[in-house]
């Protein structure tokens, strides 16, 4: 056999073989892609936190999206949720300036967490609510190690809470994370969070279309300093801080 | 070369109680992933900040492993060297089975193992590691069975291409399994040398593998073996290899530790903790810096069973290395507020905790006990192990 016959015969079982392998690949591009059509499509649901407004001993936002989602409390930190959460900070330089933040999913328009994912389970919307299909996922986490703002979270244990059975809860051995209570945005109602804040008077949270230069989002954005949670990483981020 | 290939005879006091030992953790194992599919994965040592553990270490530690095939196959089929030929069966069956460990680590790690043989298939993600990763893994598999079964027809030409594109086919394969890491914005993770380095440390513990079989099953079955393959093996190939995977971690570790932006992350690598203790002390000094020299030596690098304590130690520093790849980048924060520092939460934001678990424990070396079983019986049925090896001046 000369070189020439080999480089054709070995490439033969290289082609062949990526082939046989790659074919499931062709086959599966354009899934979830966008559709004119859609409801959804040409809205970019964001957030806007007021950390001037949100006081540090409040939980309503909290208690009720862990209400509005069954989102699973074992009380332990290890396999605990938190689909929204507080940290509090401080600074180094001048340690009398505190802050209280609230934590959730940035639902970015680049989320790492759907690139990463295997078999398509979380995916981003047309509207850029980043959301998990929880018959979809294996639970390979491979999400969570993806997510640099550990927004992301696993059901490592079965939840015995249900109480809010009009939404479902999750088997153990899926992923979760916020998904701007995405039924209820559905409904042309507005997350859980955001309800409860100003149900209270509190008013820290604003949700809206980013796409829509006339909604309240929109307009802070566009003429307050806000911030992002670490803008310079590329993720794009669709919750807005004021006041970080 | 005409080399003649038997079966051993495998009816020995010592290779029932060895089968039998496997078996049991075989089925130990089993019974392991079957109690975390039931009650959930709190079972094992992960938690919500440490989502991958021992299982995801010793999967990339297997599939590494398998870099044995692609010394033999290569020094065999690209560079022509006759006398390998007699390892070929064993390092391709050998090869099979750590891919095929590393699969079945990944496997019984999932959350919804039910799920996994359909899901990937119907929703499969062009964009995930994790999606092109088994479909290299489970190509490698496929070539190393039709390079196996082209050694054991003796089958010249296809046996050639199939130990070519073995090789070409495992750097793809090792590859992609650093880039499981390198692809994702996690500090210790996203370094474009991780692929390169997890290519160098496979090749090292894949040849110091491969002797350690080599003599195992030589020794072990009484068969004449020229000591100079064994010798030439880790002189000079491992010795090159483990130049090699020292120098691709010193540079990124520099590299990391030299900018500003990293060099906290690279602080914590090095010298952070347990993690720090198992990266100098496993991993460099007796992983790698140990062997080196002891191979590199005239008096040691020429004895086998130096040859066989330095490998036997390379083996060792790599399963350190794979545990290193996975749990400090995860056990180290994000550094969510430049500037500011976390006071008060009710999640773990600060360097966390990582265990391994009874359970983990048990399902990895329930994987080990499978190919090991695997292996005997592989050994017994097949005619996969040389009646005796030479080099070709002797």
């Amino acid at each position: 056999m000369d070189r020439r016959e080999f480089l054709k015969k070995g490439g033969a079982v290289l082609a062949g073989t990526s082939g046989a392998l790659g074919l499931p690949l062709l086959t599966s591009c354009g899934v979830n892609t966008a559709s004119e059509d859609s409801p959804l499509a040409g809205r970019k649901w964001g957030m806007v936190i007021d950390l001037s407004k949100c006081q540090s001993d409040c939980t309503a936002c909290l208690d009720a999206c862990r209400h509005e989602n069954n989102v699973a409390f074992h009380n332990d930190k290890r396999w605990d949720i938190h689909w929204i959460r507080k940290v509090n900070i401080r600074n180094q330089e001048s340690e009398d300036i505190e802050k209280s933040v609230l934590l959730l999913c940035n639902h970015c328009e680049n989320p790492p967490c759907a690139q990463v994912c295997p078999v398509q389970a979380t995916y981003k919307r047309e509207d850029g609510i980043v959301v998990v299909d929880h018959h979809r996922c294996i639970g390979c986490r491979y999400c969570m190690i993806a997510c640099p703002y550990n927004a992301r979270f696993f059901n490592y244990k079965e939840n015995e809470e249900w109480p809010n059975t009009d939404f479902p809860k999750r088997s153990h051995g899926v992923a979760e994370s916020c998904n701007f209570c995405a039924h209820l945005v559905d409904q042309g109602r507005r997350p859980a969070c955001v309800e409860a804040c100003e149900a209270i008077d509190i008013r820290a949270l604003h949700f809206g279309d980013l796409n829509d230069p006339e909604s309240e989002v929109s307009e802070i954005v566009a003429s307050a300093p806000v911030k992002r949670i670490r803008d310079d990483w590329g993720t794009e981020p669709k919750v807005y801080y004021l006041g970080l | 070369m005409q080399v003649e290939f038997s079966k051993i005879e495998g009816r020995s006091a010592a290779f029932y109680v060895a089968a039998a030992a496997l078996a049991a953790l075989g089925i130990a194992g089993t019974y392991s992933t079957y109690l975390l599919s039931v009650h959930g994965l709190y079972l094992s040592g992960m938690t919500n900040r440490v989502p991958w553990g021992l299982q995801i270490s010793m999967a990339i530690f297997y599939i590494g492993l398998s870099a044995g095939s692609l010394v033999v196959s290569g020094l065999y089929g690209i560079f022509g060297k006759l006398e390998y030929k007699p390892f070929a069966r064993i390092a391709a069956y050998l090869a099979m089975l750590f891919l095929i460990a590393g699969l079945l680590s990944i496997l019984t790690d999932q959350g919804r193992v039910d799920r996994v043989f359909v899901k990937p298939f119907t929703y499969l993600n062009v964009t995930s590691m994790f999606s092109i990763n088994p479909s290299l893994y489970s190509g490698h598999v496929l070539i190393c069975i039709i390079y196996l079964w082209a050694l054991f027809r003796e089958k010249g030409t296809l046996t050639k291409i199939a130990s070519f594109t073995v090789c070409l086919w495992a750097i793809g394969t090792h590859t992609g399994t650093g880039a499981i890491f390198a692809f994702v914005p996690r500090e210790l993770y996203n370094s474009a040398l991780l692929p390169p380095s997890f290519v160098a440390a496979a090749l090292s513990s894949g040849a110091a593998l491969m002797i350690l079989v080599k003599v195992a099953v030589f020794r072990g079955t009484g068969r004449p073996m020229d000591e100079k393959l064994v010798i030439w093996l880790g002189r000079p190939l491992l010795a090159v290899f483990l130049v090699c995977t020292l120098y691709v971690l010193l540079i990124e570790n520099a590299h990391r530790f030299y900018l500003a932006e990293s060099r906290e992350a690279g602080m914590f690598f090095l010298f952070g903790g347990f993690h720090s203790v198992l990266f100098w002390f496993g991993l460099i000094i007796f992983g790698c810096i140990i062997p080196a020299i002891l191979l590199f030596l005239r008096r040691t690098g020429t004895s086998v069973p130096w040859v066989v304590f330095a490998s036997a130690l390379v083996v060792v520093g790599v399963l350190f290395e794979r545990f290193l790849i996975v749990i400090p980048g995860l056990i180290h924060p994000p550094e969510l507020f430049p500037g500011w520092e976390v006071t008060g939460t009710v999640l773990w934001e600060g360097v966390v905790d990582y265990s391994i678990s009874f359970y983990e424990v048990l399902q990895a070396l329930g994987v080990l006990g499978i190919i090991g079983f695997a292996f005997l019986m592989g050994l017994k049925f097949l005619p996969l192990a040389p009646t005796e090896a030479r080099a070709l001046a002797a």
